[in-house]
């Protein structure tokens, strides 16, 4: 296919007077969770009102300019460089030091992380036990909230918005994704797509070997965001060859393959998780269509797709691949207005801002609890260096 | 013979058979992650995948009798020298890693396309004179160390004879094999270059696994690194 008219045409901006009405729902819903105003604390006061801010001006900016992509990734890229700061200080704060001394994993007192849910489901199933080293009651482990917590806020978003988790709700992805701003143009373009199935790959060796060796097998030996949060306390030859191998995937998946492709890689070859949330775009009422009578086509959405959710192939169906994260890049990137959201059992491309709002409302309702609340930790953190 | 038990053979038969049950899933999560990827790597049908099962479990079947021969003819594996019993199941993981690489690249040389082929995944010299990777990975993971295996083993090492070790560990077997009919049931997974591409790259981890875990094994450690 051959690359055509590159230039995106001007977007007419949406009134401002709209705007702030369509924004106003997402207002009053940021203001419930960040408007403590009466804190004590002024950096948690001054961290609060900042996150409600930022939340609510991107909202804005999202509906002002109909553009999603954009706006979205100064949330995601605020939450990937935050979260470590906020959860790094609270461990250090509780343990002393990053590394996770055995003990206390035998004890539960490790942070659920929703990374190994589907790791657990097997050895649940036929060993009626739940092999993660986490605290299942309310308020157990140090994130508070705790495992069962944890899995319900995942299971009631994921039914909604599907792989969309990924891109409003990871507190890791926004890490690659800043990187993979940074570079102008990508130096690596020629990637074989049949890495794409490596997250699947991943999924399923991990799903047996944590039931083979009855542990979070992920947790243990290849979760490369262990280099940003919490690594083995090294006793020995093995615990530093463990930490070596999540810095090593870290430095790879999370650094310098974003800043050589521009495309999450991490996200999109790799991480275990991801796969499992692609089974969720099936119950998600939510997708990212192609209608085929405006593509003309040009390919830029799926240049611009940071998980290559896009072949020649499915922009001819007029749809994306079940690893779509929902981003927005390629309705973003379409200069003839052909990708678009949509809701399943509609018509294409019939009202499709009314789809985004829907998708933008849900979506963005979860961002600012879940990632909000992260970001908002993390400014904290901050802040009590200075006040 | 049997008679030389201690126990008859009826109990004997309902202890295999109750242990080999019991001990099912975890021979499932043993043999899985070598069982589940090679599988998949196969072409689909119901038919091929019964012969994909009954070659791994025909010879996994063999390594238990081997391996019923040596527990009772050396009184208990536990009891043999730490060092010997590292040496030889750290090669027999190693060998396994070996094994499911050679099986990973055999599969991506047969099934190029649609993964159609109805016969079985070979190891060695391509076409009828390979030997079928499923019985090389079956023998394998038979006469590896997993934990039913060693239940298995020391209430062996304490029969009277070896025929009475022999039909223990063939009843053992069946007790377990029944939990790996569902995996009758991969047959039904369609093939495409997604699903092979998959297995194979599933293969390839599992045997990176394996390979760290047999080099651990042979200078006396553990998978964490802890004196054996």
């Amino acid at each position: 296919m051959a690359t055509q008219d590159k230039r995106l045409p001007p977007q007419p901006l949406r009134s401002v007077g709209r705007s702030l009405l369509l924004t106003l729902p997402i207002a009053v819903w940021s203001l419930l969770m960040f408007g403590h105003f009466w804190q004590p604390d002024r950096s948690a006061q001054i961290a609060s009102v900042t996150t409600a801010v930022f939340m609510i001006a991107l909202f804005f900016m999202m509906m002002r300019t109909s553009r999603t992509y954009r706006w979205r990734r100064w949330f995601f890229v605020a939450l990937g460089l935050l979260f470590p700061v906020g959860f790094i200080h609270q461990v250090i704060a509780m343990r002393g030091t990053m590394g996770i001394p055995i003990e206390e994993m035998i004890a539960g007192r490790t942070p659920f992380c929703y990374i190994p849910i589907p790791m657990l489901i097997l050895p649940a199933a036929l060993m009626k036990t739940v092999v993660f080293p986490g605290s299942i009651r309310p308020h157990g482990g140090m994130s508070g909230g705790g495992m069962a917590a944890m899995a319900g806020i995942w299971l009631a978003m994921t039914l909604v918005i599907g792989k969309g988790w990924c891109s409003y709700a990871c507190f890791f992805g926004g890490i690659e994704e800043g990187m993979a701003s940074v570079p102008p143009k990508a130096k690596v373009r020629k990637i074989d797509p049949r890495w794409r199935y490596g997250p699947w790959a991943v999924l399923l060796v991990m799903v047996l070997m944590s039931l083979a060796l009855f542990e979070p097998a992920y947790c243990m030996w290849l979760c490369p965001f262990k280099a940003v949060s919490e690594y083995v306390a090294a006793r020995n030859t093995v615990g530093t060859v463990q930490n070596g191998i999540f810095v090593l995937l870290f430095a790879t998946l999370v650094i310098a393959l974003p800043l050589l492709t521009k495309k999450r890689t991490q996200c999109a070859f790799f991480c275990p998780f991801g796969a499992f949330q692609s089974i969720f775009n099936k119950t998600s009422i939510f997708d990212v269509k192609i209608d085929r009578s405006r593509c003309t086509p040009c390919v830029l959405c799926q240049k611009s797709c940071p998980t290559l959710s896009l072949t020649d192939e499915s922009i001819v169906k007029g749809e994306t691949l079940m690893s779509c994260m929902k981003c927005g890049a390629c309705v973003d990137a379409c200069p003839k207005d052909a990708a678009v959201w949509h809701i399943k059992g509609t018509e294409v491309a019939v009202k499709p801002e009314r789809a985004r709002l829907m998708f933008l409302y849900a979506a963005w309702a979860m961002a600012i609890m879940f990632g909000g609340s992260i970001i908002a930790e993390g400014l904290q953190t901050i802040l009590h260096v200075f006040i | 013979m049997l008679n030389s038990s201690p126990m008859g053979p009826t109990s004997l038969f309902g202890e295999a058979m109750a242990l080999g049950l019991a001990s099912g899933p975890a021979c499932v999560a043993s043999c899985g992650p070598v069982l589940v990827p090679s599988s998949l790597a196969e072409g689909a049908g119901l038919r091929l995948n019964v012969r994909y099962l009954s070659a791994f479990l025909g010879m996994r079947f063999l390594g238990y009798l081997v391996f019923a021969a040596l527990a009772w003819e050396v009184g208990t594996l536990l009891s043999v020298a730490p060092t010997a019993r590292s040496l030889v199941f750290g090669t027999v993981h190693i060998l396994l890693a070996g094994v499911l690489l050679w099986y990973a690249y055999a599969a991506g040389r047969i099934c190029t396309h649609a993964c159609a082929g109805s016969e079985l995944v070979t190891i060695g010299p391509s076409g009828k004179r390979g030997v079928p990777g499923a019985a090389v990975l079956g023998f394998l993971t038979g006469v590896s160390l997993c934990p039913p295996f060693v239940a298995a083993a020391v209430r062996v090492a304490e029969l009277g004879s070896l025929a009475a070790a022999l039909f223990f560990f063939t009843v053992f077997f069946v007790g377990t094999s029944v939990w790996f009919v569902p995996f009758v049931g991969l047959g039904y997974v369609r093939r495409n270059e997604a699903v092979t591409t998959v297995a194979r790259m599933a293969m390839v981890l599992v045997a990176f696994y394996y390979a760290y875990l047999g080099l651990m094994m042979l200078v006396g450690r553990s998978a964490y690194g802890y004196p054996r």
